[in-house]
């Protein structure tokens, strides 16, 4: 370790002398400067947001004194750019014909060394910025911690193209190795289809169009997200657009009080303001939606999902067949009225540690698609599934009825009775009646939500039903489970009803409150089937 | 070429092994009682402390808090008491047990749990011991698979040599040095 740091000294101050003790270390080209800019830039600004607060308090001040942090933002501005070019000039990648070698750091100086056979998964991103020169960036991420990935920041794009190939020859031989030692039986007509299929071209699955990307922006709910970022403005916000709307005539608390106006009226401006409010949050859902899903085509090559998108950044993500855990089709309440589904193909979690769905996990997302198109993606991933009939037939068992009785008795009962006292007592009737209006409303939810939650098995997989209003389905091999829970109290041993939890790689599932007979066949079963398939959850 | 000793018969639902049957192994019988002992010394030290607070004249409390001081210290003893009691009780129906291809732990006196491992799924092993653990001889299991730091498998207050033993069975089962 001590010698790392003098010897990648010497070699960034004499480049003269590294061409002979060091030949094949390879330089990366200069417009990864860009790249470390942005990147250090980015984490500085992860730790602003929490600055930004502060900063709102003491806003008027600060733009009152110039002179004090114009040349403050310069200084740092510098500096990051000096930090970026020395990160460039230390960096260094070397290739062997079956790993790679990365050695970067400017303080705490990093050493790594990857085998080809260890990478679990290449991801190729490509910057705006590296568009015009034609470079990109080679992510391999490892089975590990999510820390010990190695990335080749800034490589010529076909070169990347061809790297990933290669790695992924390498993978594949691999596996094909432990299979055979596997399963002894057909190795032959094994070796012989991977000959073949490394030969056969890409096929597209699925793309995505403009206008199916608009929609995609309006029904997922990544608004909140955002309004959750924005919440230490929000006064700020209001303050401004209460101004805004007062020189445009409009007066706030004019509109609102309820002694020019009817009730009726004030509602009405209510819902036309959150209307408005809604439209213009929606749009920037869009935007987002265009921006990390532009260009969105999901193909097949051989075994491997290859998904493309991106608008500024493009990203690229393959994920082997067998890496696939669990697929997972959503419909929220407005993809049910748009009859549109998002499907997930989920991978295990230690991969990317990023839960968001945006476009840098590694889990594979095909946003907004018609029912057809889900079914046919589904059915090429699982042949064998009956997710189609399941639905058709309504083929899931559902859970216990005293679901409903649980949730309504112990928990939204008890916040309603404890709400109700003081409003009933201190005589408010308008607080009280939609006190109650809420209990009724959420009481319709867990009814809704023990509607949705249903479970159901065959031979090979094992698949569950639950959402609210939307409908979500969640369908897994059942030798990809990685541990099972059985959970049953005294109630619901007194009514011989139980909860089981699926613990898969990617995540675990609940299924409550069915009956115990099921839920020890469900994971009787389950452990059968892990411990006879011998096949790897890999 | 086929491998000779290759079998695949139907099996009906019923003919598997469940779960609901586990021949059950409890833990070690110092398990209980010292974790009652490290409650109740919690207890006693928390007790103890307050009492100080309340007696000692280096510096003055603010009346309100003297005031409340006896009442608090009280309900700290009740509440702990019933906790250490609580849990004792929960300690004295954990369990485990080992079949040739899983693990299995059972635990919870009212919401009773019973959690599953099977062994082809471990990615590592760790045995924990903690200085008081060590002082008695003790040792928890923790067995990690691929569903995540949420879901470690673990078995607490085995003795040393079962812990051990348990672990090298892990190790050199075939499935775990296939699929490892």
């Amino acid at each position: 370790m001590d010698k790392l740091p003098s010897s990648s000294a010497t070699d960034s101050s004499n480049p003269a002398q590294t061409s002979e003790t060091i030949d094949d270390w390879q330089v990366l080209s200069p417009i990864a400067i860009l790249y470390f800019t942005a990147s250090i830039f980015k984490h500085l600004f992860g730790n602003l947001i929490y600055l930004i607060p502060a900063l709102a308090v003491s806003y008027k001040s600060i733009i009152e004194h110039p002179f004090i942090w114009l040349p403050l933002i310069l200084v740092a501005f510098s500096l990051l750019t000096l930090f970026a070019f020395v990160s460039f000039k230390v960096y260094r990648y070397r290739l062997t014909t079956d790993n790679i070698e990365i050695r970067s750091g400017i303080f705490s100086k990093k050493y790594l060394n990857l085998p080809f056979s260890r990478v679990q998964n290449v991801k190729i991103e490509q910057p705006i910025y590296y568009r015009l020169t034609g470079h990109a960036c080679l992510q391999l991420d490892t089975a590990g911690s999510g820390k010990n990935e190695a990335k080749l920041v800034a490589i010529k794009l076909d070169f990347a193209q061809q790297l990933k190939k290669r790695i992924q020859s390498q993978v594949q031989n691999n596996t094909e190795d432990t299979n055979q030692e596997n399963t002894p039986t057909n190795s032959k007509e094994q070796l012989g289809h991977s000959q073949d299929s490394t030969s056969t071209i890409e096929t597209m699955l699925n793309t995505r169009k403009l206008s199916d990307l608009v929609i995609h922006g309006i029904t997922s709910n990544r608004v909140w997200i955002l309004l959750g970022g924005l919440a230490p403005f929000y006064d700020n916000i209001f303050d401004t657009v209460g101004d805004w709307l007062t020189t445009l005539g409009i007066d706030l608390t004019e509109l609102f009080s309820l002694q020019t106006h009817s009730l009726l009226e004030v509602v009405l401006y209510a819902l036309s303001l959150t209307m408005l409010v809604m439209f213009v949050l929606v749009g920037f859902s869009v935007i987002g939606a265009i921006i990390s899903f532009y260009g969105y085509t999901l193909s097949k090559l051989d075994d491997k999902y290859i998904r493309r998108s991106g608008l500024f950044t493009k990203h690229e993500v393959s994920m082997g067949l067998s890496r696939l855990q669990m697929i997972i089709q959503k419909q929220d309440w407005l993809d049910v009225l748009l009859q549109r589904i998002n499907l997930q193909f989920e991978q295990s979690n230690s991969f990317g540690k990023n839960h968001n769905l945006s476009a840098t996990s590694s889990k594979i997302i095909v946003p907004s698609i018609k029912p057809h198109e889900c079914q046919a993606l589904i059915d090429d991933a699982y042949p064998n599934n009956a997710l189609e009939a399941l639905v058709y037939n309504n083929g899931f068992e559902s859970i216990s009825k005293r679901f409903i009785l649980r949730n309504i008795l112990f928990i939204f009962m008890p916040l309603w009775l404890i709400t109700m006292i003081p409003a009933v007592m201190d005589g408010k009737f308008m607080i009280s009646t939609f006190i109650c209006a809420l209990f009724l409303c959420l009481c319709g939810l867990v009814v809704l939500r023990w509607k949705r939650w249903g479970v159901a098995r065959d031979q090979n997989f094992v698949y569950l039903r639950k959402g609210l209003i939307g409908i979500d389905y969640y369908c897994f091999p059942t030798y990809k489970l990685q541990q099972t829970q059985f959970k049953q109290n005294l109630l619901m041993k007194k009514r011989q009803l139980a909860t089981v939890k699926f613990v898969l790689a990617s995540g675990s599932l609940k299924v409550p409150m069915i009956t115990e007979k099921l839920a020890y066949q469900l994971i009787d079963e389950g452990l059968y089937k892990v411990e006879s398939v011998h096949k790897s959850w890999m | 070429m086929l491998e000779n000793n290759f079998t695949n018969p139907t099996i009906s639902i019923g003919q598997l092994p469940t779960i609901l049957t586990l021949d059950t192994q409890s833990l070690s019988e110092q398990y209980a009682p010292l974790n009652r002992f490290i409650n109740l010394a919690f207890i006693l030290f928390v007790c103890v402390l307050g009492m100080v607070l309340y007696f000692q004249t280096f510096f003055g409390l603010p009346t309100g808090l003297l005031n409340s001081l006896p009442f608090f210290i009280w309900i700290a003893a009740v509440l702990g008491f019933l906790f250490t009691w609580l849990s004792y009780a929960r300690d004295l129906v954990k369990s485990y047990s080992l079949r040739a291809l899983d693990l299995h732990y059972t635990s919870g006196l009212f919401f009773r749990k019973v959690v599953s491992q099977p062994i082809t799924r471990i990615q590592h092993i760790e045995l924990k011991r903690g200085p008081i653990e060590r002082k008695v001889g003790l040792a928890t299991l923790q067995v990690f698979s691929a569903g995540g730091e949420m879901h470690t498998f673990q078995i607490p207050g085995l003795p040393v040599e079962t812990a051990q033993q348990l672990r090298q069975y892990i190790l050199q089962h075939k499935d775990v040095i296939k699929h490892g």
